[in-house]
Formats: structure tokens, sequence, C-alpha cells
């Protein structure tokens, strides 16, 4: 069982302490990403539901210490875990019990320092975590708490320190003096003390703002906070606490509004500036290294340069998608960005050049309105090669490796501009990949604005010289006049195509190759045409599927069957009707069953006989996604379970079954979770030495998490391959990459230690007067100064006692 | 305020392709740079004999003031001078045919002219064996025998001199399968080889940088390469073979010499001979034996000419391997040749007729020879650019590259139209503003569309102001019942009339003329579709009840 498809950006990831690898929290799991090469090296498992939080432990001092690649990592399961992420272990455990949403420690840096001295300070976390019972017992659902957690002694440190509505994100400031949040209209700060850190005596500020805030940063070294909020401004208080952190007792303020420019609400605060560019809500906040900028990112796409002292602005390149997290690392060239379409950029830094990119599957598309039967967007899948074809939200396909989880390629499908502050009115609607990968369709529908100038247009593309290179071959615009497409099939062995339509038409496609093939430079003249066009009474056809040898052509129209001879435009039968309207059709691999399924309030899964023209079994089931193995006779259903099911509460709403035609009971079932917007399909298992032509299952659902099984294994989750074990190590080289004074100068020669002492070997003889003989003998056979030093220094003494003997 | 240039591609608003009827223009010719090259020679053709004889080899003299053409058992000379220019009266007159200056004596069926390489001797083959060799007195006597050389025992197919400066020499090879080097003045053969194919020779090319290698192609598939150096007494073999995979009908040295063209059945391949005769290409465009090759000189560019006897000539760029032109003749092709200077192409056919060309047109450079044996020159090595020059150091900016120079682009700025521009600021009015004034239908309509993907367009029609509006208004009249964009427009003319009621009514007379012809259009299409018979698939049009005028 493979599991991939995680969101990259759930949490903001977070730089090693050299910048040279990125930790993403993936799922349940921690994604160690090289920055160089974008690669995964490794994977830490062991939390059982999402990971939240990361915090690496810096390094102070000498690099190569063996606290180099540590780090603490907080998860939904109330679970703190301790790791060695270079190699990876795990070495701590500490339970909090409740689910961490959010967590820093601020004192990591002392903590650290103070862990070679072994007299050292506890360290302390601040932990945001969602305790479900309040919700129940309280009016007021504060069900978000801030608590203070001994990650050394594993014990909780006072009382809670302040209760939210929904479990909020802690900010922390670099030097690990102040920590704060959000709190609806205002902003929460703490004073964290150096020593003896207790609840009780740690000391809150409140700034307020008239606007519900969104996420805030504190400067690095200042005492400056910037807020940001929904409405796309950014307040920067300068000066924050100085009366009340001053002060002992935190008694009443001395306030004098002259000289205190936009603070409100009797704030502790010098001044507060309000700076708007943004139109909607800032997802990110954060002071660049040098102190002197502030980058603030929200929908647009747009990273904005501010500078602090003037508050000038700048624009950095469009990401082409809504940002989500900006982190920056200890190399000041080096930060990235999270994007919303599950992709981390790694910037470099000052010119914020994208060096390499970071690419998850994209999350599904959503679109404006969903017209009447029409079903979400389709996924388009290449059983040969394992990838999957989705339509991204700027216009474009990602072919995407289910085998590696890793992204292949991308294709722009509608030549436009996009801007993701838009709401959708262009989309891709369809993608249809032939089995063999070679030819590929796509749908694209422009919907109308008030009934003006509403378009759909098909794209066949034909495969280049590698997989996920496609070029465009024929562009058909209204290829049903103004209706929609339905469903778009490919003949297998043969370049033709059926595209379905509501308005009640199917048109038939074929490629003809007219011209001579010469040379690679000359590109292939003819294209898709229009073969045949058929309609069956008018009614609006829904789905099509060709048999395994492309002799019958199957369409939907509505409840009915209707077999047709694909190259004579012959209506060969109907069958029979199913209670609904039949969403989709398939083939059983070469046996003389087709199955169908419809949805709505008569959902049901039908099995039909060609050979005798009627249903062969159904069942009553609300089926998502049904796939057919090429032979064989065996196809997997993805059914949504009732919502008074009981399996829903653990998560599980769906239930992938696989059938044989000929039995009705099922082979084998999984229950899978996010169960609505799934796809089903069969890919070729091309893993490692598993070349034995086995199919594999693979299951994508709603949020475009994936996991692939071998549909002949009935038992679930047990030979789980974690990802890095299936993909060569193809970083391994570049972690030798030197850098800083070794990439200029060279490696130093390395310092042998054992060398030095090989001068014990030399007769050395203690004596209670050692200075007598410490310098006797050749220069070049003394001893070590460690060893000569303090005798030496005795020596000083003992004659220094001598004289005062003499004195006396 | 605009973010930075976003560094991924740029879509402009592309003019709307999809709604136009593409139009059905056939495209005429292709013309290229050799198409119209060939079209400045002026064909005419003329017939040596009245005996319909296939015309079996054609020979230009090197200085390309004779022409040579054998035919049945005769070699005619033609002086190309007399080809050149032609009488004002063309063929079929008879006076104006070119006539055979002189006429080489044979005793049977003759082959193979070649000129020795200053022009001063004749040599070709026999149907009974023998070669002879000619020489040319000046004062138009008829040319003299000079030698006789006897070795061969079948017909002699294959004559020729070595192409450089080696004057006492000949090579003959013949159906005997016999291949011979001559010493011209005792003749005796200086280097013979016996049963050198295992069928006909009837083909064979000198090299081009060598005196004493010569190649020659036979019935039995292969082409062998000879070198009279390496002598090895009877049993002498070949310095290179190469099986070509049909009889071979003719063979040609690349003028580089490293690169050998054979023709035989419907291919012609090109081979590496100082790789040990590895393939490097093969042009298959001829659908009928090859039966001739010959280079020629295009421009600054060398061409490998080859006819069939489909009736095609086709020119070869071997540099890009490419068939740049062909030309179609009325009868099967036996054999080709190309003038040194450029200007003289000859083509004999298998009915007895030459067809030639002649160029019309010179540039300064052609009509000229440039050297003695123009194809076979080795290109001189180029005088490296020297950095000693003071010049060269204190180039500056404005400095112009050189022919050779590598030069790197800066990278092209887009060049955005005015409604793109203010599209990308999201200034929606001012770009249907600005492209409206442009008056071009497509870039109009591209905008609406993207503004009505953007959501914007109503918005836009509300704000207009009273003069635009009427801009609008009247790009909606004049293209309302323009088929391609008629659904569109339609819709759109509802939504304006609709929003903008009162201020149309209020706008004056020129807003009622937009609207009276937009009405007048309309009535009159749907007046066609009654007219048609459909009148039952006419839009409803709500323009009568909003508009009262």
């Amino acid at each position: 069982m493979i599991v991939g498809g995680q969101s990259l950006v759930t949490s903001p990831p977070v730089f090693s302490h050299d910048g040279k690898k990125l930790l993403v929290c993936t799922g349940c799991t921690v994604s160690v990403f090289s920055t160089t090469t974008g690669m995964l090296i490794t994977e830490l498992e062991g939390h059982t539901e999402r990971v939240t939080s990361i915090v690496v432990v810096p390094v102070v001092g000498k690099v190569g210490t063996k606290f180099s690649y540590y780090c603490w990592t907080a998860s939904l399961d109330g679970m703190i875990f301790y790791w060695d992420f270079s190699t990876p272990d795990l070495f701590k455990k500490v339970n909090v019990h409740l689910p961490v949403h959010s967590m820093v420690i601020p004192n990591i840096l002392s903590a650290s320092l103070g862990s070679t001295n072994k007299a050292s300070q506890n360290l302390y976390a601040f932990l945001s975590v969602e305790d479900a019972n309040r919700k129940v017992e309280n009016v007021k659902h504060l069900c978000g708490l801030i608590q203070i957690y001994d990650l050394t002694n594993s014990t909780n440190v006072g009382s809670v320190l302040a209760e939210t509505h929904k479990p909020e994100t802690l900010a922390v400031s670099k030097s690990g003096e102040f920590v704060g949040i959000k709190k609806n209209k205002q902003l929460n700060i703490w004073r964290v003390p150096n020593k003896n850190l207790k609840s009780v005596n740690m000391k809150k500020l409140k700034l307020h703002h008239t606007r519900t805030l969104s996420c805030l940063a504190f400067h690095p070294t200042k005492r400056i906070v910037a807020a940001g909020d929904v409405s796309g401004r950014i307040l920067i208080w300068k000066g924050f606490g100085k009366t009340r952190y001053s002060q002992d007792g935190g008694g009443k303020m001395k306030i004098d509004r002259g000289d205190m420019p936009g603070v409100i609400d009797r704030d502790d605060a010098d001044s507060c500036s309000t700076w708007h560019w943004h139109s909607s809500e800032i997802k990110f906040l954060m002071f660049s290294s040098d102190e002197s900028y502030l980058f603030s990112g929200a929908k647009e796409g747009v990273i904005v340069v501010w500078q602090l002292d003037t508050g000038n602005k700048n624009y950095k390149p469009n990401m082409g998608s809504p940002l989500m997290y900006f982190t920056d690392s200890p190399d000041p060239s080096l930060s990235c960005i999270s994007c919303e379409d599950n992709e981390i950029h790694v910037l470099r830094m000052p010119s914020m050049d994208i060096i390499k990119s970071i690419s998850g599957i994209k999350p599904p598309l959503v679109l404006p309105e969903l017209q009447g039967d029409q079903s979400c967007v389709t996924i388009g899948c290449d059983r040969s090669n394992g990838f999957v074809a989705l339509p991204t939200k700027d216009y474009r396909v990602q072919f995407f490796s289910l085998l590696d989880g890793t992204d292949i390629s991308h294709l722009q499908v509608i030549e436009r501009n996009y801007d993701p502050v838009e709401e959708t009115t262009v989309y891709v609607s369809l993608v249809e990949v032939s089995d063999d990968g070679s030819m590929m369709c796509t749908v694209e529908e422009k919907l109308p604005e008030m009934g003006i100038g509403g378009l759909i247009s098909l794209k066949f593309w034909a495969r280049g010289s590698h997989t996920g290179q496609y070029t465009l071959s024929t562009v058909i615009y209204e290829p049903h006049n103004n209706a929609g497409v339905s469903d778009v099939a490919f003949c297998p062995g043969r370049s033709m195509a059926v595209s379905t339509s509501y308005c009640g038409n199917f048109k038939v496609w074929v490629n003809n190759f007219s011209s001579i093939h010469s040379g690679d430079e000359i590109p292939e003249k003819g294209g898709w045409r229009c073969q045949s066009v058929s309609s069956y009474k008018g009614i609006p056809m829904t789905a099509a599927a060709f048999s395994g040898d492309g002799s019958v052509l199957a369409v939907a129209a509505q409840t009915v069957i209707t077999l047709w001879d694909p190259l004579n435009n012959v209506l060969v039968a109907a069958i029979g009707d199913s209670l609904g309207p039949i969403r989709q059709l398939s083939f059983v691999g070469s046996s003389e069953y087709i199955v169908s399924f419809s949805a709505g309030t008569k959902a049901d899964l039908v099995v039909w006989n060609i050979s005798n023209l009627c249903m062969h079994w159904s069942y009553k089931l609300l089926v998502e996604d049904i796939c057919c193995t090429r032979s064989g006779t065996r196809f997997a259903v993805l059914a949504l379970l009732s919502p008074l099911d009981k399996s829903i509460s653990t998560g599980k709403d769906g239930i992938v079954l696989v059938f044989d035609v000929e039995n009705p009971i099922p082979v084998s079932s999984w229950f899978v979770k996010k169960a609505k917007g799934g796809r089903l399909n069969f890919i070729n298992n091309k893993l490692g030495e598993a070349t034995d032509g086995k199919l594999l299952l693979a299951y994508i659902n709603g949020e475009h998490e994936y996991i692939l099984f071998d549909p002949s294994d009935v038992k679930e989750g047990e030979d789980y391959i974690p990802r890095a074990a299936r993909r060569p190590q193809s970083h391994a080289h570049d972690e030798n990459v030197s850098h800083g004074y070794a990439s200029i100068y060279g490696e130093l020669p390395s310092f042998d230690l054992t060398k030095a002492r090989s001068s014990d070997n030399i007769p050395f003889v203690p004596s209670e007067r050692p200075w007598e003989t410490i310098f006797s003998g050749s220069s070049h056979a003394l001893p070590p100064l460690s060893k000569l030093c303090s005798p030496f220094l005795e020596s000083l003494l003992e004659k220094a006692e001598k004289q005062t003997v003499l004195s006396q | 305020m605009m973010a930075d240039e976003a560094s991924t591609r740029l879509f402009p608003t592309e003019p709307a392709s999809h709604l136009r009827p593409r139009s059905r223009s056939v495209k005429s010719l292709v013309s290229t740079p050799e198409s119209s090259f060939w079209r400045t020679f002026c064909s005419s053709s003329f017939q040596p004999s009245s005996l319909h004889l296939p015309i079996t080899s054609l020979s230009f003299s090197p200085d390309s003031s004779l022409l040579a053409s054998a035919s049945s058992t005769s070699v005619r000379l033609f002086s190309s001078l007399s080809l050149s220019n032609p009488d004002p009266y063309p063929y079929p007159y008879p006076d104006s045919e070119p006539t055979p200056f002189a006429t080489l004596p044979l005793p049977d069926l003759a082959y193979s002219p070649s000129f020795r390489c200053d022009g001063a001797l004749i040599a070709a083959g026999c149907e009974n064996g023998s070669v002879r060799v000619f020489d040319f007195p000046k004062n138009n006597k008829s040319p003299k025998t000079l030698r006789r050389l006897k070795a061969h025992s079948c017909a002699s197919r294959v004559v020729s001199f070595p192409l450089l400066d080696h004057k006492l020499c000949l090579f003959s090879a013949g159906d005997d399968a016999l291949f011979v080097q001559w010493d011209l003045p005792t003749e005796t053969p200086l280097f013979t080889v016996p049963g050198a194919h295992r069928d006909y020779i009837r083909a064979g090319a000198p090299s081009p940088v060598s005196p004493d290698v010569f190649a020659t192609g036979s019935y039995d598939h292969t082409v062998k390469i000879w070198d009279a150096r390496v002598d090895s007494g009877a049993s002498a073999s070949s310095v290179l073979s190469i099986n070509h995979g049909h009889p071979v009908e003719s063979v040609l040295f690349l003028p580089s010499g490293g690169l050998l063209a054979t023709a035989g059945g419907n291919t012609v391949k090109l081979w590496d001979v100082i790789a040990g005769g590895k393939p490097v290409y093969s042009v298959e465009t001829h659908n009928k034996t090859v039966t001739a090759l010959t280079l020629a000189k295009v421009r600054d560019d060398t061409r490998l000419l080859s006819v069939s006897i489909d009736g095609y000539l086709k020119s070869f760029d071997f540099s890009r391997f490419k068939v740049t032109h062909s030309m179609r003749y009325p009868a099967p092709l036996l054999s080709v040749a190309f003038s040194p200077t450029g200007t003289i192409r000859v083509v004999g056919t298998n009915n007895g007729l030459i067809y030639m060309g002649i160029k019309k047109k010179k540039d300064e450079f052609e009509g000229q020879v440039r050297s003695n044996d123009f194809a076979w020159s080795v290109p001189l090595p180029e005088k490296p650019t020297t950095r000693k020059n003071i010049r060269y150091f204190k180039r500056g900016q404005s400095e112009k590259p050189s022919e050779g120079d590598f030069v790197i682009k800066k990278p092209e700025k887009v060049k955005l139209k005015e409604h793109d521009r203010l599209l990308r600021k999201f200034l929606h009015k001012d770009a249907l503003v600005s492209v409206l004034k442009t008056k071009q239908t497509t870039s109009i309509m591209a905008v609406l569309e993207e503004l009505v993907a953007r959501r914007k367009l109503i918005k836009c029609i509300s704000n207009l102001d009273n003069d635009e509006l009427g801009l609008l208004l009247s790009f909606i009249s004049k293209k309302a019942t323009v088929p391609w964009c008629a659904r569109f427009l339609m819709d759109l003319a509802k939504w304006v009339l609709e929003i903008r009621a009162e201020d149309i009514r209020s706008g004056g007379t020129e807003m009622s003329v937009h609207v009276r012809t937009l009405r007048a259009m309309v009535a009159h299409e749907i007046q066609g579709y009654v007219i048609l018979g459909s009148g039952a698939t006419v839009r409803t049009f709500t323009l009568e009840r909003r508009a009262p005028y």
C-alpha cells in the first residue's frame, strides 16, 4: 500500500539550521526535502494525526555538533516528538493529551545553549491546544487554549494563559522574548521571562484594532509587532509594552494621547501605523533578517516588500496562486513561500527568484456553481505509466505520477492569464487520457455572464517525446453547438474518440494522419475531425465507453444504454432502463458485461449483460466512481456510505468494493476517508522489482490524497511502503556540496588530534617537582603545552612560597 | 497599482479566432529562394539528331564553353555560346536549333565523353571496348583521334579523366568488369584490375582530392574505391567496398572528397568514405531508377542534382539533407549536366531530346568561371580572427557583430496593445473604450469575451458615458448580424438596451440613429429567415418593445 498526495501547505515549513533541508508537514509525517534539488530526502513517521508544527533546534557555535539535525514536532494526536531528522530517529515522546494546533519554544535558543552546561533550564513550549470537552460544556465555546508545557519534565506549567474560540497560531519573536497570538480584534502578547518561567508571572499585553486580525509577526530585535487584518491592512505597533513591561507591578499606565499616533484604546505602544495595499485577508507577515523590510502576502499571489522606515513598497514575482506562508531560513540568501496550490517555492532572497519548486498534487478545482447533474471535474489517468492528469485552477493540467508521488509536468490548456483573485469563470472541465497515454482530450468551459458569450471547446493533444509532454493537435470550438460535453472516451488501439453531450447527440472523432511523416521538425498535419454524429431519440447523452477491442461503443442516453458500431455509425442495440440517469459506464474487461451507475435520489449500480441485453445484477448504492480492468472480469466501485452508518464516526465515509461480474458479492472491500469527489483507477505496477504486470488500484480522495493498493490483497494497510524507500536517493551527492568558508577556500586539512597526542609516548616521569625536568631535553620532544603549563605555573607558586619562607 | 512583470508567460487577449470561419483561399505555390533561383532559368529543348536515340551521357568542358552529348554512335559537341544565345525563333523551327559544333567519330555506340581538366582533350568509350582520345583543333576542323586504348573486351561504359591537374592519365571501366588506369602518351595500362566487380561496371567517378583514387559502381550492387598507389599485382583489391543495395547507376564524389553519392534503384545514398563507408543519408524521393547525378552551383551553395526514369530532376542540399527543389520533365531522364559557370543546365532523355535551361539574369558573380573546376575546389581554411588588432580591444557598445559571431539577443520586450495594457491594470472600461476606438472587429470581440470571463462586462456597460455608449452602439449596430459574432452581439444588444434605456432615450439623434439601424438590420435578418422558410428558428428579439422609435 502506498499513501501519498498529502498537502504540503497545511502548516508552515521549517528550514534546517544550515538551510539545506526543508521540513514540511505532510499529513501524519514530516517530509524532509533538499532545498538544492527539491527532492525528498527522508520522512519522519510516527504521528498518527496531522502534524501541525515543527521546531528545529538551532545550532549555536560550532557546526557539526550532535544537535545539528534535531527537531520537535507537534501533532493533532496530542503528542510531541523529538527527532534527529538526519537519520531519522525518534528520541523522545511527550504526551500532551490534547490536539496541538501550534507550538513554539521561545527559549529553545538559550536552552540549547545551556545544554552544554548540565545545569540547564527546562525547555518550555507554548502550545495552542484544542479542548473538545470544553466545547460541550461551555456555552461560549472557548475551546482553544494557550498553555505552557515543560518539555524537559513532561509536565504542564501553571494554568491556561488564554482562551480563544478556536485554536490560534502562535507567533514568537526571534529572540524568544515575546510570544503572541491574535484573538479576534486584538493581539495578546506575553513576554517570556528569562528564568523562573511560570504562568503567574507572565504579563499579558493587549493591542486592539477595529477589524478581525489574521496574522502577526514580531520584529527580530526591536519592540515592533506587525499584524494583518481580514481587510488587507497591515498595522505596525512600535515600542509596545514599554510601560507594561518596565514596571514590576504592572501598575496603571500613564498615557499621553498626544505622542502616540494611531494607538487606540489606551494600548501600550508608542505608535501604530497602518499600511494598506492588499485587497483581501493578509495571509502572512514576516520581517526580513536584516530588520529593514517587512514581507506580506495575500490572495493576489504577490509578495509585497515594505520598507519599514518609509513604508515604500516593492512587488515581487507573481506566484500565480494565493500565498499561504513565508518562511525564512538561517541562511539569509534562502527563503521559501508556500502557495495554496500545494507548491512550495524556494526563493533566492534579495532577488526572490525561484530556485526550486517542491510541488505536490494539485488541490481539487472548486467550481463556482454546478449546473444540474454536471458532476465535478474529471481526472484523466494514464494507466500504463501510472500518472494522473488533473486540471488545475490556473488553466493548466498537471501530470502527477502516483507511483513516485512526484509532479511530472504542467500543460497550459487555456491560454489565459490566471489571476487568483478572480472567481473561476473559465475552467478545464474534463480531461481524458487514452489508455496508452498517446492521446489526450480536454474540454474547457467558459461560463457566460448574464447569458452573454459562453463557450465550450474541445482540444485534442498528442503526446510528445516523453511522458507528460503533450502538444496541441486540434481545437474544436463548440463541439455540440452550445451544449455541454458530458463525457469523452478514447477507442483503444485506434485514434478515435467519442464525445457525448447534453443536447442529445454524440460525435465520433477520428484523427487522420494525411501528411507524409518525414523528419521530426515537420509537424504532422491533419488532425481530428468529426466522422459521424448520432443521437438516440433526442435524449441527452450522459456517458460513453468503448469495449476493450474498440468494436462496440456504448453510449448512455439518460437511463438507456445504446450500443453502436463506431465505424459505421449504426445502432446495434439498446438495453433497458436503469433507475436514474446513468452517470458513467464501463465495459468490464474483455467480458460481455457493462457496469454503470447513476447518482441522485435513485442511485444504483447495475451490471448489464450485452449478450442477452438485460440486467445482470444491481445494487442500490450511492456510487461515486467505477473503474474496470482492461482484462479479466473484475471492477472496483467507490461508494459513499450513508450518514447513518456507524463507521462515519471514524471519519471513513466511503467504501471501495472490488467485484467480480459473475458474483454480486464483493471480492474485497476497504473503508476510506473523504470519499466525496473521490476517484478510482487501475494503474500498472511498475515499482521496483515487482514488474509482474500486476495492477494497482489507485484511490484518489476528494482532497486529492491517494492510496495505491493491491486489489487482490484483502488485508488493509499492512505492507506500507514508505515514500522515501520507493525512489532512488538522488540527493545523496549534493549533501557534500561545500558552502561558506569551504566553498571559497576549499576544505581545511583535517585536524588530527591523535597526532598531537603521539607525544604521549615520550617517556615522561612524573615527579614531585616536575618543573625541574620539564624543560630539559631536546626541544622537539617537549611535552605538549597543556602538560607544561600547569606545572610551570605551579613552579612559580613554589618559588613564591620559598621566597615567603625565606622572608619569614 | 500593478505588480511586477510576471515571471510566467503572458497571454494577450487573442482575436476571437474560434468564431471566425476559416478562409478557404488556397495558398499559392510555396516560393523558396531555391525555387526562385531555378525559375531564373529559361527552358528550351532541342534534338541533336533526327533519330530518337537515348542521350546516355552529357558533359561540360571545364571552362563551360563546350557541351558533349553521347547518343547512338556519336559524341556531339556543342558550343555553349550557341546554346546560350538561341535565335529569336524558338523551337520547333529547325533553323533555330543549336547545331553540333563537331561530331566525334566512333565505330560503335558511344559512351561517357570526358573532358580533360584543361579542356584540351576529350575521351569517350565505345561499345566495342576501345577508348578513344581526341583533341580540338581550334579552326573548326573535325577532331582528330589522338590515341586508341584497347584493353576492354566489352563496352567501355566508364571513361574519365582525373579531376586534378594530372594530364597524362585516364580511367576506364566497362562491361567486362575490368578497371584500368591508362598512361596516355604510351597507350599502356598503369594499373589494371581484371574482375573488379562481379557484374557490369556502369558508373565511375574520380576523386576530387587525389588523382589516383577512383570509385566504380557496378550492377552487382557494390561501389568500390580504387587507389592506383595500392597496386598489389594481379590480385589488386579495392580500398573500400560499399554495398548500395541496388544496381549502381551513378557514382559521384562530393566536393570535399570525403562523401560519396551513389545512385541505384530509387535511392540516392550518401556515404562517408573517410569513416570507412559509413552510410550517412539515403534520399528516397524518386519513384523510379535514378540514372545520373551531378553537382550544381546554386548561388553560393552546392547541390546534388539527380535525374530519374520517372522524369524528375531533384535538387538535394547535402548540407541540410533536404530535397530543396524538384522539376518534372515529360520523358524518362538518363543524363544530366550543369555547367561549371552555373548558368546552363542540360538534361538528356531517352527519346533523343535534350532539355536545357539557361540562366537569364546574371548576378555580379555568376557568368564567370571562378576556378578551373568549381565544385572540386577544397575550401580554404578560414583565416583565424586575430586579436592583435588594436581595434578589437577598442570596440565599444555600438560594435556590430561580424558574420561569425554568436549574438546573444536581449530578451524581447513583450509588446502589449493598449487594451491589453489596460486590462492588465484592471481598467476594464478604459480597455473596452480603447479597443472600440480601434474599430477592429476581432480585437473588440476578444476584449468583450475577456470581459465576460472576468465578469465585468455588465458593469462596464453601465459605467459607459454617453459618448462611449454611442461607440458601443455603433459597433453593435454595424456588426450585429455578422454571422460569427451575431450570437454574442445579439445578447449584448439586449442587455445594453435594457440597462441603458434611459440614456439612449435622452441621448439625442446619434443614439437613435444607431438603434434604428440596429432595428432595421434585425428586421431584415428576420425577413431573411422567413423567406428561407426557417421562421421557427428566429431568435426572439425584444428590440421593438424596449426602444419605441
